[in-house]
Formats: structure tokens, sequence, C-alpha cells
């Protein structure tokens, strides 16, 4: 190793050994990533099922077949409006829950606020399938949640969740609420305590009340932050699978297939990988095009400052 | 117009955080109009003072009274006072206009109003170029401006500034002090200042609150805590460069008073009766200021009182009309003196220097305090 | 500020106990379920502690055919747990190890080399945003031909790129953190770049690294839908040995229950000793 003789950019000298720290991601995400894309879009464009017995770089031609059957497939729309919806609502929900939780976090005094803060954080980390698991067994016919609607309301109020489309969406979205409001929280919690200050005592100072100097300073102060956590949390949701699979199945049904679900079982379950490849792609561009729309209102956001 | 007005007194006061004292029992009056520093290192407790005038702070004890209404548990909104933040704390996301309406907007005041004040102000602080600016994209000097049009748009009755000139570089800080200070004069404001800076306090109050470690040294017009400093600490943390302290000796030789130095003696009849009060006699420190010693120059029209030593230069620091010297006595004293630089000095150079041994300062070594 | 009235106390305390209530129940409602006898899973009314506890539910679970009380006749032709449990525990650790330690490199390579130009750290982050899907289809048949399907390897391959996303940009924060003066001050030494990575850098980050191998190891313990989709015997999963579990079993209530609380400790106990480093994970390092 030798140092340049220019001090100023003598880090850049090595420049092979950047390149060889980062071969070996390069190399997985070529393998993993890339490579697949490119299949991906081979496979978009022609006709191939496992089934038909000949290797997939042999597959007959289909051009953008496949893409046009899936606009005008019944099941590929509404799963697609579906899970629109379900993102709405949960990360809707998610984020009005969340402001408040850390809005009562952060401006109340009570003893023990860590180990709460603690307790509220663990449903993120467990598994998808643990929480749809016990979500599912709460909503079970003679379960918990049953139970307590018939102490309140009555024989009557006993409610068959997995029968009814609606009813089996809501308790998705409840799963998926109890599991991601403490990222929302999190996330707002942490940009209240990042503030500065000063701009409150100032606005303190110049006889604004506590609300006036939230709706005023604090919360425009916090909208990168906002939008960073909703963004993301809107691209996850997304892409909900696990939930859907261990709760309902998509059931009753088809009625509350997700996008993942259908795409998932077209592929590997009817082995239509061709038109699953197709249908992938779609929904890349449209989640791309959402992205690019979403982060355009940050990046405005994060230039003004 | 009586300048004797008291606006806000301070009784008291006292402020604690987990067990240290920032602030130990201050009371103080301040007048009306008047351009008020205080004046101290860091940590002496100035801005903890000022915030809890502000309400920012709640005092441990003691109280705060506005125009003879206590106002101690008075919260921030309620004391129409205007605070300037050490790093102004405009609201960024919002444009000048939008900043300076704030104060007024909150309390519910007109539209047309609104208008009429902020167009008012922002020609009397020349703001009107920017005032549809996002005010993260000012300038320094324009976000001191901005701030400070922010407050007085509210009219409060006294304005609080913490350390506001921090972040300006040295030429354009002294240019922005005089702004302050005409604005101060033109709008006939209370100001209340804090800085760690003594020649910043010393230009722009009209009296200094000298702080340290919690407790008020002194209160004085920048005259008396330069000419009659309270304390040792006064003593030596205004004036630059410092002032020389010089640890003598108190004796009494055939009835007469001295104070007897290594290097040289002076009579104190004067003041004998209030140095024998102090406890830590035979021990004393006498002070003399940089400028008050001056080069012996034999055809000069130095009075024969006057006491003389010889030293050696040590050191020549050249400042612009005048000369620093860090002279050396012939018992190893170091001391500092600013003179004239008609005269070329050199280090080595042996030189006597003079004194008007009337003019020097006194003090107890124990408990700092001056003795006149 | 403003005096504090006993009533607005309790208010609070009934908010603060309502959202524990809420946040703990329903793994309380699944962890009292598996402690639960047969006759106890459907109960009414349903109880929180039950009467007759047991940890057949849990035996069951990796060893069906147990000569121990009543709920192994009912499951005993279904599969033992043990093997998704040590598969996880075989593919989870070192995919994350290489997702770290790959990571590690190329965060290195990117913030000290600015390796890989402006378009590198972007296009990664890109590869979270689409649906796992849209690259699930073309792996398929990729690994099919390489023989990579239900393989182990496979599933780590998965894994180790799809986290670096993740390990990527948390430990290239860390890095950054690091002021360079201080390597530049080791080099000045003699010491070769590669040396200073490995002894100063890295040590330096050893807290960071820590956490960001934890929250790898949450997403990949957690991975459900290329586990489901690769394997199908040898590599199986937890997470879907618990959907297997729920199909295989049906009523069964009690081993489920057991079953979800087994596959939920590991990340349980990882997710607590990463709580510093929450937010910073999750959002990519954009929020601090």
């Amino acid at each position: 190793m030798h140092l340049s003789t220019r001090w100023g950019r003598w880090w850049e000298e090595d420049r092979w050994m950047g390149q060889l720290l980062i071969l070996p991601m390069q190399l997985l995400i070529w393998f993993v990533l890339i490579i697949p894309m490119l299949i991906v879009i081979y496979l978009s464009l022609v006709s191939w099922q496992p089934i038909m017995g000949v290797d997939w770089w042999q597959a007959p031609f289909a051009g953008l077949r496949n893409y046009a059957q899936a606009l005008q497939d019944q099941r590929f729309l509404s799963a697609l409006g579906r899970t629109i919806g379900l993102v709405l609502a949960a990360v809707g929900l998610e984020f009005l829950l969340g402001l408040a939780l850390a809005l009562f976090f952060h401006y109340q005094e009570f003893p023990a606020k860590r180990i709460f803060s603690s307790i509220i954080l663990y449903p993120m980390m467990l598994p998808w399938v643990v929480v749809g698991l016990c979500f599912y067994l709460l909503f079970l016919d003679k379960g918990p949640v049953n139970y307590v609607l018939i102490q309140l309301f009555g024989p009557g109020a006993s409610v068959q969740w997995y029968q009814n489309p609606l009813l089996a969406l809501m308790t998705i979205v409840l799963a998926d609420i109890w599991q991601w409001t403490p990222f929302m929280f999190l996330v707002i919690y942490s940009g209240l305590g990042a503030l500065p200050p000063e701009p409150v005592e100032a606005a303190m100072t110049l006889g604004a009340s506590r609300w006036q100097i939230f709706r005023h300073i604090v919360l425009p102060m916090l909208k990168p932050v906002i939008l960073i956590a909703l963004i993301i949390r809107s691209l996850e949701a997304f892409k909900i699978f696990d939930l859907v699979y261990i709760m309902t199945g998509g059931g009753p049904g088809t009625s509350t297939e997700s996008l993942s679900l259908y795409l998932y079982r077209t592929g590997f379950v009817y082995g239509q990988l061709s038109y699953a490849a197709a249908m992938a792609l779609l929904v890349l561009i449209l989640v791309a095009l959402v992205a690019r729309l979403m982060v355009r209102p940050l990046e405005m956001e994060l230039e003004s400052r | 117009m009586s300048k004797e007005q008291i606006l806000i007194r301070l009784e008291e006061l006292t402020k604690e955080f987990n067990g240290t004292v920032a602030v130990q029992d201050l009371s103080l009056e301040i007048r009306e109009r008047e351009f008020l520093c205080f004046l101290g290192p860091s940590g002496c407790g100035k801005t903890t003072t000022l915030r809890m005038i502000a309400g920012l702070e709640r005092p441990t004890r003691g109280e705060i009274y506005l125009r003879d209404q206590r106002i101690t548990d008075w919260p921030p909104q309620r004391r129409n006072i205007g605070f300037m933040f050490q790093n102004y704390a405009l609201f960024h996301h919002m444009s000048v206009y939008d900043n300076l309406a704030f104060g007024l907007r909150v309390r519910g005041i007109s539209r047309m109003e609104i208008e009429r004040r902020v167009r008012s102000i922002a020609q009397a602080l020349e703001l009107e170029s920017v005032l549809h600016l996002r005010a993260s994209r000012l300038d320094l000097s324009t976000m001191q401006r901005v701030a400070l049009a922010r407050i007085l748009v509210i009219e409060p009755q006294v304005l609080l500034l913490d350390e506001p000139l921090n972040n300006f570089r040295p030429g354009l800080r002294e240019l922005m002090r005089a702004e302050l200070k005409r604005w101060q004069y033109q709008f006939g404001r209370t100001m209340i200042y804090v800085t760690h800076d003594q020649e910043e306090a010393m230009t722009l109050g009209d009296r200094i609150v000298v702080m340290n470690a919690g407790r008020v040294e002194q209160v004085g017009t920048p005259d008396e805590v330069y000419w009659h400093p309270a304390t040792l600490f006064v003593a030596s943390f205004i004036g630059r460069p410092p002032m020389n302290l010089i640890p003598v000796e108190y004796r009494i030789s055939e009835g007469r008073a001295f104070v007897r130095s290594p290097d040289f003696e002076i009579k104190v009849d004067q003041r004998r009766s209030i140095i024998e009060q102090s406890q830590a006699l035979p021990h004393l420190i006498l002070g003399i200021r940089p400028e008050q010693l001056r080069i012996w120059d034999p055809q000069g029209s130095f009075p024969t009182s006057w006491t003389r030593l010889p030293v050696q230069i040590d050191l020549v620091r050249p400042l612009g009309r005048k000369l620093i010297l860090d002279v050396k006595t012939p018992s190893g004293l170091m001391l500092q003196m600013i003179v004239p630089s008609t005269r070329h000095f050199a280090p080595g150079e042996r030189v006597e220097v003079a004194f008007d041994p009337e003019q020097i300062f006194l003090f107890d070594p124990q408990t700092g305090r001056g003795l006149y | 500020m403003h005096k504090r009235t006993w009533v607005s106390g309790l208010i609070r305390w009934g908010i603060v106990l309502a959202i524990s209530v809420l946040t703990l129940t329903p793994v309380v409602w699944v962890l009292s379920l598996s402690f639960k006898p047969p006759q106890e899973w459907l109960a009414y009314p349903p109880t929180l502690i039950p009467r007759q506890p047991t940890l057949e539910n849990y035996l069951v679970l990796f060893w069906p055919g147990n000569p121990v009380g009543v709920v192994s006749e009912m499951v005993r032709t279904a599969e033992p747990v043990t093997r998704a449990f040590i598969n996880s525990l075989i593919i989870v650790p070192i995919s994350t190890a290489l997702s770290i330690i790959i990571g590690f490199l190329a965060a290195y390579g990117i913030s000290r080399f600015r390796a890989g130009g402006n378009f590198l750290p972007f296009s990664v982050l890109t590869t979270r945003m689409f649906p796992p899907i849209a690259f699930a289809v073309p792996l398929l048949v990729y690994y099919r031909s390489l023989g990579l399907i239900d393989t182990h390897l496979g599933l780590i391959l998965m894994y180790t790129t799809f986290t670096l996303a993740f390990s990527l940009w948390m430990i290239k924060g860390f890095i950054d953190s690091v002021p360079r003066h201080i390597e530049e001050a080791a080099i000045l030494d003699g010491a070769s770049r590669w040396r200073v990575m490995f002894t100063i850098t890295l040590p330096l980050i050893r807290g960071g690294l820590a956490a960001a191998a934890l929250f790898v190891f949450i997403m990949n313990w957690t991975e459900f839908l290329f586990a489901l989709i690769f394997t199908s015997r040898f590599a199986v999963t937890l997470p879907v040995q618990v959907s297997r579990y729920a199909g295989a079993v049906g009523r069964y209530y009690g081993p489920q229950a057991a079953l979800g609380i087994v596959a939920s400790i590991p990340v349980l106990v990882a997710g607590y000793m990463i709580q510093r480093y929450l937010v910073r994970a999750f959002t990519f390092g954009l929020v601090k």
C-alpha cells in the first residue's frame, strides 16, 4: 500500500480495493436479483408452464399476450383493488394510532416509560405467521373475541368472522395494525424526540398555545419523518402475504385474496409461471410509479431545508 | 419618561438542577428602557436566569415581578416578553412574513392589522425584500434581523437576548452590536442581554450584571465595573488585557501603613481603616490595569509621587496604535502593560515603569472583595 | 407548567394500562392456550389461566407419538417440528452472518472508496421495494436448473441477498460515523488498508454490527414466502412449519399455539436486545 502524493484524495487511489470489497455483494446481486429479473422479463413474454414438459428456454414466444390477459383478469384486478384498500385502511389507521401514541408518550409524564415502550414494540418482532396464527385463534367462532362480544352485547353478537369476506378482511387489517402500529409509533416518537427545542420555546414566548404550537410548528417539522414512515410501511404492506395465507387462505373462496397471494397461486400452485411473471412485472411497474409519486413530496421537503 | 421606573424585580431567585445550583439567591431590579447585560463565563447562570425571566425555566425558589405583578408561575405565553435565541430559532418551514406574523396570528389579530404591523416592522429593519423567502434560505445577519423583528412586532414589554451574536465573525460582530444598540434606543424597549464577552457587555450595556458560579459579583455601569470592581473576579474578568494582580504584604512601620511587594512599596494611609477590617491580613492582592503602567520618561511630566520600578521587556505584541508589553520585574513577577506604539521596544530591553500609587486597587485575597 | 390533578393522573395510567393490555393480549392468549389440555382449548367461557396446565403441547411438537398424555394420540401422524427447528437454526444464523460480512465489506467499500458510484446504494434499496413474488418466479425456474430447490444453500443465498439492503445501509451509517482521521493515522503508521479495516474500524462499530446482525436475524427467522416456495422436505424452516402444522392438525389448537410460541422466542430475545437501534434499522438509516 502506498499513500498518494495528492494528500487530499488518497483514499480514492486504492480503487481496486474498493471494487474488491463490493465484489461479493455484486456477485450475489447478479446471481439472485439481476439475472432473475432478466428471466422474469423473458418469461413474461413467452408462454411456459412446467407441465408442458419443455425446458424454459425453449418456450414458445407469446408477446404481450400475458399482459393483456392480466389486465382483463377479474381475479387479478380485484386482488389488486383489495390489496390497495387493505394498505390504505391498515396504514392509515396505523398512522393515526401511532401518532396518538407517540404524542401521548412524548408529552405525558409517567414512570417506567422505558418499560412500556419496550412492551409496545415487541409485536414488530414476531414472525408474521405467528401473528396470523394468534389472531386466527382469537377470532375463532368459540374464541375469546366472540366471548367478549357476547358478554357485552348478548348471545346474538357472536360473529363468524371467517365466513364473511368483509369481516375476514377486517381481521387481517386488525392483525396488521396490531403488528405495525408500533412501527409508526416508534418512528414518530423518535422524530418528536429529535426535534430542536428552540423553535417550540420561541413559539411559546410568542404567545402560542400548546395546540397552536403542535399544529403550526411541530407537525410541519415532523413531515419528512412521517412521510418516510408512510412510504416504507405502505410499500411493505402492499406485499402482504403471510397474514392472509395463515388466517384465511384467501377465503372464503377468493374474496380475501391479496395480490401476492394470487400471484403465488398462479405461479406455484397452478404452475402458470409465464402468466405470473407478467402480472408480477405489471405490479412492479405500478409500485415503482407509485413510489416515485410518493417520494416526490419527500424530496421537496428535504430540499428546502 | 423616567428611566428610574422598575420594570422587573427578581427576588432571591434560585435554580437547582439535580443537586447542582445554577443560580443562587439572585435579587435584582431591572429598569424600564435600560439595556442590561448579564456577563459571565460559561455556566455562571446567566442564561438560566434569562430563561427564568422568560418563563422557560421554573425557579426552584424566589419570585419574579413584572410591574409589581407576581409572574413567577406564569407560562411564557402570558408574559408578553420577546426572547431571542442564540441560533435565532426561526421557523424554517415558514416564510419570513409568516415568521413575523406568527406571534400576531396566535393572538387572533385581524389579517389587516397583521399586514400593517408586519410591513411596518419590515420596513424599519430593512426586511421588505426578503418577506416572501423561506426562513431557511437566509444568511445569518438577515436571520438575526428577522428574529428581532419577530419579537418587536408583538410589542413586548421587554426583550431577552441570549448571546445572539455568537455566530458572527469578529468584524461583523461589532457591526451587529452597533445595530442592536441603535434599535434598542430607537424602539425604546427594555433589553436584557446575555453574553460571555466582556467587551460586548461594556460597549452595549447601560448596566452590567457580572455573574460567576450562580452568584452576582457586581451590578453597575461599565464605568463602575471597570474602575471600581467589587471583587477580584470582576477585576480580572473585565478589561483586556486583564488587570495585573500582585500579591503584597500589609505592614505598619513608624506609624504609617504600607503595602509591600519585593519590587516596590506603597503608602496606603487613606485606606487604612478599610484594609484593617480584612481577615486575610497581612496578605492582600494589589491590582493595576495595563494602561495604568507607563514607561518612565525623564523628560516627561510624571509626578514625583509616582512609584517607579525597573523591568525587563519579555515580549512585544503590536496591536496597531498600541503595543502590549509583557515585562518582568526584578523579583520575577510578570506584568502586562499597554503603551502607545510611538516608540519601538525590543525583547530584553530594560526600561523603567511608573504608575500612580493612589490609583491602585486592593483586594482581600480570601473573600475577593475590593477594599475601597 | 400545568398542575396535574389526581384525576388526570388516573386517566393517564388508565390509557397506559389499556395500551399494554391490547398489546399483550393476543400473545398472552396464545401462551395460555399452549399450556392448556385439549378439553380447555375451546372451553366456554375462555379462561386466561389453564385449570390443568400441561407441557404436552410442547412435547408433542418434537415427539408426536410420545406415550405421555392425550394430545399425542391426536397428532400422532403429524411431523415432528424438530427438523424445521434445526433447519431454521442452521439457515438463519449462516445467512445472517454472511449478510453482515458481505454487507460490511461492501459498506466499507462504498463509504471509504465510493465504490459503485452513486448508483449502487439506491439500486440496492430498490430491491426492498419490489414484491418478492417478482423474484420468486424466475428464481424457481433458475434454481430448478441448478438443483438448488429445497436445499439449505439455496435458501441461504436468497436470504443473504435480500437482507443485504438492510445490512448495507445500517453498517454504512456506522462506518460513516467513524472519523477518517483515525484510519489515516494508522495508515501513516504503516498499516495496510486491509489491516486498518479489520483491526481499527471493525472493532469501533462492534455494537452497530451486532445490532444489524440481530435485525437481519429477525428478518430471516420470520421469512415465509420464499421458504414456502423453495422448500418442501429437507430445508423447511419454522415459519413454514407453523403454517403446515395449522393445516395438518386442524382443530388441535394447543400444539399450534405451542409451536407459535416456540417459533417466536428467539426473535423476541433478539428484539429485546436491539431496541436502541430500531428506528434506524426500519427506516434504512434515513431517520436516526
